[in-house]
This record gives structure tokens, C-alpha cells and sequence, in this order.
């Protein structure tokens, strides 16, 4: 959880017998000894391995047809009962962790390029045109109410699938790309930036093998909170009808279950909240323990 | 006098942004927006007439010449008639605006005071079982979904216990204000708390780890006092900021999932309508009024950072 949660830590802790003094050495002793940390990462791999069985076919076949009458109980043919029109519960919520991690993976790595390069660049050309443009361009997007940038991108690309997605990348790369700048600009001051242009490496070099490399901690943690970020904002964009277009999401059955919620039935809305809020809240811990193992500011005081 | 023009000088430092959401806007809602042509033709209409219909919605103009009316539109804040319901657009923004602030002011409010008074109490026994406690609490508040709130809660206090009505604003009194209003703000403050306790304890932690802090204790200074004086009022500028910046966004998003579930006719649900239906007279009134607030907001963070820490200069360029 947070830095200070955790004990002091009086001697560099060592694994195998071996004391580890590098950034990443050091990180890594410290995540595994983050005991929430620890336990958020072996569930998010267990729904990583759901995710995966369902793209191969192994299970969560029948999400889609209407096996069963309306609202069963729990029984063995479906195991958490039905929805409205006689679909199997568990299989839809298995079938949406594989949607939930396609939608925070494409987000998730395609928003952390952008900020990195974006960032990378506005860094190392601060005060400059090319920055003042980039500075432009994030405060303009951080000023249109998410919501409605994403209903409006939905809308001009008229039904698109992948309309959420190129919403959420547009807007989300912003945070990255000013934690990035802000790296860079200390970084381009040390020292082996100047050797790098006493050697005369093309500043296009400097950037990408010297300096944005230096910048991996930040773009690994705000990879994971990007992550979670899209796979929140999918349940709203499922609900508003600008989400997953064709297959389920836990969002599709939260809102299809807010109708059931009124006529007294449970199960549906229980179990697509209850998935995602484990893998959530799994997330959430596993960013925590790595941003406290890797931010050299959050260490234990 | 020298607020004035510090006032004005971050005034015009403000266009560039105003433009830029504008043209955003422009081309996202407008340009590539809903085609409005075939609503206002009769069926199988003729070459001619679908030429014409063009012209009058101004299809036929290019990109600039549109770019240009709208931005002229919005200065002279000529927003006119919604094309769905043909009231103007004025009057829908009087009567929306107010709704939406009466919903989500008491949330907002709430949900910034008890995460100050969380992240304090963390703060102040930080590392301890209480400080544990909350952050725990806070972390699993931020790992549930807006939605999955906004549900529970109407399923229970609508359905299951019945307290509070399920739908709608009939607001005429305050007895009927808080009946409709306690609910959507329960699920605002439940929401933002996670998020709020976990910022404000990490900006108050700094705060209380400076070497004032230790003394002023070392002197017998009470908690709250230290608490209040030595360690809120100095860790004011980032929260002040965090809140200010949070209300356009609130204002519009927060407003909007809740309106569009709750049944509430306030602006984030006009909005909504407005994107989906392709009205762009009440699009380009909402999106004006955003940016400008954003704009505005951004002066007065300056202003107020003044008012908090005089050692801020307004006359150099404090936000670098």
C-alpha cells in the first residue's frame, strides 16, 4: 500500500544471499517483500490466465446463447444462475475478463507510447516551439470533459468499434507525457546527457537510448494506472451506450442488470461488480507496491 | 491595479486554449458530427432539394468559413434555438445549470471536507493501525465502479428500504431538496472520497514531516492546532488547486452519469443529448462555457495562490 505502511527498513534486504543495489535490484527486493502488492499481482495473473483461456476457446463458449429460463438460481448447469433472457451468468463474466483486458491493454500500451514519446519530446525541446505546441495540444485536451470527448469521438466516427478506445487514448496519454516531461528535464542536465552530445549523438539518438529509456519506472506505473482507468471508464461508456459494441462487458451487464435491480433480481449486477471490482482492486494494489518500490520519493520514512 | 493587469495578461495567455477547444470541438461535434440533411427532407427527396437543404445547414461551405461562424457564434454568445426542441438555447442553460449545481454541490462539498479530514487523521497517525485503515478503506473506495455505486445505493435506499425516491427532481422546497438530493450525493462523496483522501494525505504528509511541524510540537502546541495552522494552511496551494481544476470536470462528466441514471433534467444530460442528437446550438454553448471556465479557473488559481502564500509574485511568471 503506501510507503510509510509498510516497516522501515533497516538493511537492504537480500534474496538468494545477494544484496541487489540497482534501481530495478532494489525495486524488485521491496516489491516482493509488499505483501498486498504481491497478492494483487498473482490475482491480476489469474484473471490474465481466464483472459487467455477465453481467447483460445477453453471456456466461456456460451455466452451468448439463451440456455436457461429467466432468472434461475444458481444451480450445476449454470453455476451463478441467469439473466433476463436465460444467458448463463459465470460465462458472461468470464467472457468480459477477456473484454476488460483487450480494451486495458490496447489503452493501457498505446496511451503510455504516446505520453512517452510526446513527453520525451516536449522534455528535451522545453521552452521551445515543438513544447509549447505539445503543452498546447494536453491542456486542450484536459480541458474537454472526458465524457463528452468520448461521446463526441463516438459520434464523428458514427458507430465505430473502436471509437472508446481512440477516446481513451486521446485523452489519458496526457498525465503520462507530463510526468515524462518532468523527468526529462532533470535528466537532460546530468552528465551523460553531455557526454552523450560531447560524442555528437544526433539528438534523436539521445532521446530515445539515453533519455526515454531513464524514464521506464514512470511509464511502467502510469501504464498500470491507465489500465485500470480504461477498464473503469468502459462500465460508464457501456452505460451511457458508447462502450463494447459487439460481445459482453462487465459494463453491458451492469447496465442491462440495472433493470433486474429493480424488479428484485441480484445475481447479475452482484457478479459483473463483484469481477470487476476484485480485478480493480488487484490492480490497484499491485500499481501501489510498484510505485512504491520504484518513486524514490515514496520510500519508507 | 497590478491584479487588474496580471488578471488581463493571463486573459489573453488564455485564448490559445479557448481555441484550441473550440476547434476540437468544432471538428468532433460539428465537421464530422451527425448529418442533419435527410431529418429535414421529406421522403425521396430530389437532387435539388437535398442541395438546398445543404446549403441552408451550411454543408456546402468549406472548413474555415464553418470554423469561423462558430467561433463568431460563440463570441457574440449568439447560440439561438436547439435544433430538437426549438427553445433557446439561453433559456435551457438557465434552466439546467442551476439543477446540476444544486446535485452536485452538497457531493462536492462533502466529499472535499471529510477527505481533508481523513487525510489529516491519516497523516497525523501515519504508519499507525488508523492510518492503515484508511488508506485501506480508501484504495477499496477507488476500486468501485461509479456505476456499481450509483446502483447499490438507488436499489437500496429506492427499493429495499424505500427512503428515497428512485427517479426524478421535483424540487420546489427543502425538505423536497434534500429527498431527491441525498441519494446521487451519498454515491458523489462515496466515489470521490478514495480518491480525494488518498491525494490530500500524500500532500499533508509532506506537510507534517517539515521541520516547523516538529517544533511547534516540541513547544506543546495541541494536535489540532498544529494540525490546522501548521500543516493545512501550508499545504493549501496543491489542495486548493486540486479542487479547483476538479470543477469544470464535475461540473459536466460528474453531472452527467448520475443526471442520465436518476432521471434529472440538469445540463450534463442536455449535453449528452445534444452530442448524440447532433444539436449543435446547445453543443456549442456548453463547450464555450467549459472552456472559458477552465480559462477562468485557471486565472484564479493564480490569484488564490497569492492570497495563500505571499511569497508568489504575480508580476513573474509564478506558473512556470
Amino acid at each position: 500500500m503506501n510507503s510509510v505502511n509498510q516497516p522501515v527498513m533497516a538493511q537492504p534486504h537480500t534474496i538468494r544471499g545477494k544484496a541487489s543495489t540497482s534501481l530495478w535490484g532494489r525495486a524488485f527486493d521491496q516489491f516482493r517483500r509488499d505483501r498486498a502488492a504481491m497478492i494483487g499481482c498473482w490475482v491480476v495473473l489469474g484473471f490474465f490466465l481466464i483472459a487467455l483461456g477465453v481467447w483460445f476457446g477453453w471456456w466461456g463458449t456460451g455466452w451468448s446463447q439463451a440456455t436457461g429460463g429467466r432468472w434461475e438460481g444458481p444451480s450445476m448447469n449454470h453455476w451463478l444462475g441467469t439473466n433476463l433472457l436465460g444467458q448463463d451468468i459465470f460465462q458472461r463474466a468470464i467472457y468480459s475478463t477477456r473484454t476488460a483486458f483487450e480494451i486495458g491493454l490496447i489503452v493501457a500500451v498505446l496511451s503510455t507510447f504516446l505520453g512517452g514519446l510526446f513527453g520525451a519530446l516536449s522534455g528535451y525541446f522545453s521552452n521551445t516551439f515543438i513544447d509549447g505546441m505539445i503543452l498546447w495540444l494536453k491542456g486542450t485536451l484536459d480541458s474537454i470533459p472526458f465524457y463528452l470527448f468520448v461521446a463526441a469521438v463516438a459520434v464523428a466516427l458514427s458507430g465505430n468499434p473502436w471509437a472508446m478506445h481512440i477516446a481513451m487514448v486521446a485523452t489519458f496519454w496526457t498525465t503520462t507525457a507530463r510526468l515524462v516531461r518532468g523527468e526529462v528535464i532533470k535528466l537532460k542536465n546530468f552528465e551523460f546527457i553531455e557526454a552523450a552530445r560531447a560524442i555528437g549523438l544526433g539528438r534523436l539518438t539521445t532521446i530515445f537510448r539515453h533519455l526515454l529509456p531513464n524514464t521506464f519506472h514512470i511509464l511502467l506505473v502510469q501504464g498500470t494506472i491507465v489500465f485500470v482507468s480504461a477498464i473503469k471508464a468502459e462500465v460508464i461508456l457501456s452505460f451511457l451506450g458508447l462502450g463494447v459494441q459487439d460481445g459482453v462487458s462487465w459494463g453491458l451487464m451492469i447496465a442491462e442488470s440495472t433493470q433486474e435491480v429493480l424488479a428484485g433480481e441480484y445475481m447479475n449486477f452482484i457478479v459483473a461488480s463483484s469481477f470487476m471490482f476484485v480485478l480493480v482492486m488487484a490492480f490497484n494494489l499491485f500499481s501501489d507496491g510498484l510505485q512504491d518500490a520504484l518513486d524514490p520519493r515514496r520510500t519508507p520514512r | 491595479m497590478e491584479l487588474l493587469s496580471y488578471a488581463l495578461r493571463k486573459l489573453i495567455g488564455g485564448i490559445p486554449l479557448i481555441l484550441g477547444v473550440t476547434l476540437i470541438s468544432f471538428v468532433l461535434m460539428v465537421y464530422f458530427g451527425p448529418d442533419k440533411t435527410f431529418e429535414l427532407l421529406s421522403k425521396n427527396p430530389t437532387e435539388a432539394e437535398i442541395a438546398q437543404v445543404r446549403a441552408q445547414l451550411g454543408y456546402d461551405r468549406p472548413f474555415i468559413v464553418r470554423y469561423a461562424d462558430y467561433l463568431r457564434e460563440m463570441a457574440t454568445h449568439d447560440f439561438g434555438f436547439s435544433d430538437s426542441t426549438g427553445e433557446r438555447v439561453h433559456s435551457i442553460l438557465l434552466r439546467t445549470i442551476p439543477v446540476s449545481l444544486a446535485l452536485l454541490a452538497p457531493g462536492f462539498i462533502l466529499g472535499n471536507l471529510l477527505g481533508i479530514v481523513l487525510g489529516l487523521i491519516a497523516a497525523w497517525y501515519r504508519g499507525g493501525w488508523v492510518d492503515r485503515l484508511i488508506m485501506a478503506g480508501a484504495v477499496v473506495g477507488m476500486s468501485i465502479s461509479f456505476l456499481v455505486v450509483i446502483v447499490a445505493f438507488q436499489a437500496l435506499f429506492g427499493v429495499v428500504l424505500g427512503w428515497f425516491p428512485v427517479r426524478g427532481w421535483a424540487v420546489h422546497d427543502l425538505s423536497s431538496y434534500i429527498h431527491y438530493v441525498t441519494v446521487p450525493t451519498l454515491a458523489s462523496v462515496f466515489v470521490a472520497l478514495g480518491y480525494n483522501t488518498r491525494f490530500f494525505r500524500a500532500v499533508l504528509v509532506e506537510e507534517i514531516n517539515r521541520d516547523h511541524v516538529r517544533t511547534a510540537r516540541a513547544f506543546g502546541a495541541k494536535p489540532t492546532e498544529i494540525l490546522y495552522r501548521n500543516v493545512l494552511m501550508n499545504a493549501m496551494i496543491p489542495i486548493v488547486t486540486r479542487i479547483l481544476f476538479s470543477i469544470p470536470l464535475i461540473v459536466v462528466s460528474g453531472s452527467l452519469l448520475i443526471e442520465s441514471y436518476f432521471g434529472i433534467p440538469g445540463i450534463g444530460k442536455v449535453t449528452f443529448d445534444a452530442i448524440t442528437s447532433g444539436d449543435q446550438p446547445v453543443l456549442k454553448a456548453v463547450v464555450s462555457l467549459t472552456a472559458v471556465m477552465f480559462v477562468l479557473i485557471l486565472i484564479a488559481t493564480d490569484i488564490l495562490y497569492r492570497a495563500v502564500d505571499p511569497r508568489v509574485s504575480l508580476s513573474g511568471n509564478a506558473n512556470a
